[in-house]
């Protein structure tokens, strides 16, 4: 069950691919096409090139180099994709606001230096794990993405999560599944690269980090498309007639202490 | 062997922390009315007098540098008391906004957004006013702390304003206590 070209093995490369590309195009008719254009490319371009990546392996006529070739290429595309994914991720929660959105890409910025660094030294100290430097060299790429990746997520959970900033349900729900992927696929990657496994014990490796991107997408389709519960708790309070006898001083008056008070701690 | 435990340990604990953050989030969206109550009014006549430089000035003159040390250590012991409920007032006011910013009426919604925005500032200079708190409690003599205490303040009165936009007048949230 668990080999590679088994029933399992062609759903999970073929099914979430295809998910994909049905959300884009649902996703296409709606608004969304102008307010996320980044995920709606990324997820257009991941199912095409992961498609193209697994019609490449099972056609026979295609050689191991050259599906290597195009493993390469589909993963540098898939990984500037996912890092201006992120920024638009970034922007989406903390561009409304600037008194965040300053500070934010500073630190932001300090954090992705800090991970590429990480991440170099992490990739120089890796053992060679093929006797192909193509296939070494894809695996580090692979650890240096997602290491770069679910560390930028994680720094914008944090931040959001410490501003108790709550995010719209699609941007929630694109990092969510992002991250979630980003992290499983690190860990799978750093054992590959780094664990010295034999060929036959990597296979289920593949499984993993497949049934994690199913369930990404699925989570994909869950946060875009079906519809929050409507709540009508609302904490400001009802205005007009009905909202009862005046309590303490107005807002006006409030104000003008506020400011007084200011003014006088500006300029003492 | 032992770089990818590292990594795998890394990557299992921000699994961990993204789905916890998930959890917490559904949690707060349940959580529904009552945020308003939460606010901590805070006693705008106390606050400026222990910020107040001349207080200090005063002090340093009157007491022994011994004694000096120990009176405004605990003088800014007090001021990082108001400024972490200044920082909490601010989530509040964040949570309290990002409710109404899903209003139908525009000026609300603006105003809203507006109040998250001057939350958003508070929450940051109380969190550096802080850590410059501390900082000047290893230095006693130094006047680390005021500044930014005074900068993170300046922003209340923002988030005050736009708060008076968003709240009925005949309920209005309380952020001071002796107004």
């Amino acid at each position: 069950m668990l080999q590679a070209h088994s029933i399992l093995w062609h759903y999970l490369w073929i099914a979430p691919n295809i998910l994909l590309l049905v959300l884009a195009l649902l996703l296409w008719r709606s608004h969304f096409r102008q307010r996320y254009p980044i995920f709606l490319a990324f997820a257009i371009v991941e199912g095409i090139e992961q498609l193209v990546v697994y019609a490449a392996d099972i056609i026979p006529s295609v050689a191991p180099g050259t599906w290597w070739l195009i493993f390469w290429v589909g993963l540098g595309i898939e990984g500037i994709l996912k890092f201006a994914l992120i920024g638009e991720i970034f922007a989406h929660l903390f561009n409304p606001y600037p008194s965040l959105a300053k500070p934010g890409k500073f630190l932001i910025r300090g954090c992705g230096i800090v991970l590429v660094l990480a991440a170099a030294v992490a990739a120089a100290y890796a053992p060679k794990d093929s006797f192909f430097g193509i296939v070494s060299g894809a695996h580090l790429l692979e650890q240096t993405i997602y290491l770069v990746e679910s560390g930028l997520l994680v720094f914008i959970f944090a931040f959001s999560g410490y501003f108790r900033l709550k995010p719209t349900r699609a941007a929630f729900g694109i990092a969510l599944g992002l991250g979630i992927s980003a992290c499983v696929h690190l860990a799978t990657w750093a054992v590959l690269a780094n664990g010295g496994l034999p060929t036959s014990r990597r296979g289920i490796f593949d499984f993993v980090n497949m049934a994690t991107y199913h369930v990404c997408v699925v989570i994909w389709f869950y946060y875009l498309l079906v519809s929050p519960k409507v709540s009508r708790k609302n904490t400001i309070p009802p205005k007009g007639p009905s909202a009862g006898p005046p309590i303490g001083p107005t807002p006006e008056e409030d104000l003008e202490v506020w400011n007084r008070e200011l003014e006088r701690l500006v300029h003492p | 062997m032992t770089l990818a435990i590292i990594l795998v340990i890394s990557a299992a604990l921000a699994l961990v922390f993204i789905l916890g953050v998930t959890v917490s989030r559904s949690l707060q969206i349940s959580e529904g009315t009552g945020l308003a109550a939460r606010i901590q009014p805070i006693d705008v006549e106390a606050f400026r007098n222990l910020i107040d430089p001349a207080e200090d000035e005063y002090l340093r003159r009157r007491l022994p540098a011994s004694e000096f040390r120990l009176v405004r250590r605990q003088r800014l012991l007090a001021m990082a008391d108001y400024v972490k409920t200044a920082g909490k007032n601010a989530t509040v006011l964040v949570r309290m906004g990002q409710s109404a910013l899903a209003a139908g009426d525009v000026h609300t919604a603006e105003a809203a957004h507006r109040l998250v925005d001057n939350a958003l500032l508070l929450r940051r200079n109380s969190a550096l006013a802080l850590l410059r708190i501390y900082v000047a409690l290893a230095w006693p003599n130094s006047g680390l702390a005021a500044a930014p205490i005074l900068r993170g303040y300046e922003q209340l009165n923002g988030s005050a304003m736009l708060l008076g936009r968003l709240q009925n007048p005949a309920a209005p949230v309380r952020i001071s206590a002796t107004l």
